[in-house]
């Protein structure tokens, strides 16, 4: 498939994703790759709106550790 | 009327040799049929490669009803009705997409892709969030066979496989053609608008009389051998499954001829690929596979194989009935599928000769349809040769109106229960 214009790698000392726009499904998704674990998750246009408007409250909610990756359930 | 008065009615009208006119062209017997058949039989809808990935939706439809086949995250394919459950508005606009919900343009009601209601804007205009047990309209059955997907708005009745029965195989017999025993249905849709009953599509679908008359400039600009196995000379049969199924059943003339692809008008040489990977897939089998070829088939009320593409008959009114197409692609089998894709737009496309010329025999049988002397459609062409074969089938001539007879005796049984 090859890289598109928008590709990249957002990196920090805690955390490297790589950003693609998938376009192998019936309409462009976001594809997110957890470079670190080699997870993937793919973002329909509608589930990144409701990012873009996440309160920042509920964006730390779910940045804790034990929201969901950890729960220890 | 009351129903007993329709039953009644629909026996008088559905006779062993002959059929009414008024079948064709009368609204009221479109209505009946839309409750008994479209709303009650098993209706071929999509096939699981149009949602590939997950989160993929394509828009389909039962006859007027518009229905969105979407496959949740969880992999499984769902029949939802494209209606909102709040004031009914379409949820879904364009023809494919994918995405984990749909959102109403009208009041913004969510739902996830398997239906359920995910939340509605300004809730405490209903007392709150998750107040209301509302999801969109769902098709109650949903079975696959050979990723082929069929759906039923009746909650009970026969399964899918018994519905199909033996026409079933000739599902499997197209789709062991590719070298990984799987189709795809990726090659997009055309549609075809016919002024026509859209009976007049299913019976002409496995009607060997016309195709030397109606298909004879095609057939000899392509000095194609097709015509000749149309012919009181062929031993090629028609063959009526039971549940309005049949088929035009090439294979004792394919076999007769002997050679590998000469179904497809091509030689072993010019699909070295293709023939490779059959013979490597299927073993001693791949010869009787690749001789006899792909299926000519159609399965009741909307599915018609025709060897190398594939149709969905979709009726709108009486009088209109919208012909979807696409080219039948094999997995693992790119030489194949380049010239299919050919030969179904060179046959079946917007400039394709095959289709524009039965198009044209359709829209003029309905016209000549709806003179009202004599009354009748004659379909006994046959009838004192036919035989039943092993499997119980009713087995006919190659030009024979045994399909038809098949057709409309199901028809009849769907009508007057
Ligand atoms: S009709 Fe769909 S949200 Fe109102
Ligand atoms: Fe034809």
């Amino acid at each position: 498939m090859g890289g598109g214009v928008g590709d990249g790698v957002v990196g920090n000392e805690f955390a490297d994703v790589a950003v693609r726009v998938d376009t192998t499904a019936n309409s462009p998704r976001l594809r997110l790759e957890d470079l670190r674990t080699g997870r993937v998750r793919f973002l329909d246009a509608l589930e990144l709106e409701t990012l873009v408007w996440l309160p920042e409250g509920h964006l730390v909610q779910l940045l804790d550790p034990s929201a969901d990756r950890w729960s220890g359930a | 009327m009351t129903h007993a008065d329709t039953r009644a009615r629909y026996d008088e009208l559905v006779q062993p040799e002959r059929v009414h006119g008024s079948l064709y062209t009368s609204p009221e017997v479109f209505a009946d049929e839309l409750a008994r058949i479209w709303y009650s039989t098993w209706v071929y809808v999509g096939h699981v490669s149009e949602v590939a990935k997950p989160n993929d939706y394509v828009r389909k439809a039962i006859g007027p009803q518009d229905v969105i086949m979407s496959r949740s995250a969880d992999g499984e394919v769902h029949l939802l009705l494209n209606r909102c459950a709040h004031r009914g508005n379409l949820v879904c606009e364009a023809a494919a997409g994918n995405s984990s919900s749909f959102r109403c343009a009208y009041h913004g009601w969510t739902y996830r892709n398997s239906g359920e209601l995910v939340g509605y804007p300004f809730h405490q205009g209903y007392g709150g969030r998750g107040k209301l047990d509302l999801g969109l309209g769902r098709v109650p059955r949903v079975a696959v066979h050979q990723g082929f997907v069929f759906g039923s708005f009746a909650p009970d009745g026969p399964s899918l496989a018994e519905h199909l029965g033996d026409a079933a195989g000739e599902i499997d017999r197209l789709v062991r053609l590719s070298p990984e025993g799987e189709i795809e249905l990726t090659a997009g849709w055309l549609q075809h608008r016919a002024r026509a009953n859209w009976k007049l599509l299913a019976e002409n679908e496995t009607d060997g009389y016309h195709p030397q008359f109606v298909h004879a400039s095609i057939f000899s600009v392509a000095e194609s051998g097709i015509g000749a196995l149309y012919g009181e000379k062929s031993s090629a049969v028609t063959r009526a499954f039971g549940h309005g199924h049949s088929e035009n059943d090439l294979r004792p003339e394919f076999r007769r001829l002997g050679a590998p692809l000469g179904w497809f008008g091509t030689t072993e040489e010019r699909m070295p690929g293709y023939v490779a990977a059959m013979r490597a897939a299927h073993g001693e089998a791949a010869q009787e596979i690749l001789v006899e070829g792909a299926p000519h088939v159609m399965i009741f009320p909307n599915l018609f194989i025709a060897e190398i593409q594939m149709f969905t008959i979709q009726p709108l009114a009486h009088d209109v009935t919208v012909q979807h197409v696409t080219a039948v692609q094999l997995k693992g089998a790119p030489e194949m599928n380049r010239r299919m894709l050919q030969q179904c737009v060179g046959s079946v496309g917007p400039a394709g000769l095959l289709l524009a010329d039965d198009t044209e025999m359709y829209e003029r049988n309905q016209v000549g349809l709806g003179e009202l002397r004599p009354e009748w459609v004659d379909v006994r062409r046959g009838s004192h040769r036919e035989h039943v074969d092993e499997r119980g089938h009713t087995v006919g001539g190659a030009t024979d109106e045994t399909a038809m007879r098949g057709f409309w005796a199901h028809y009849r049984e769907l009508m007057t229960r």
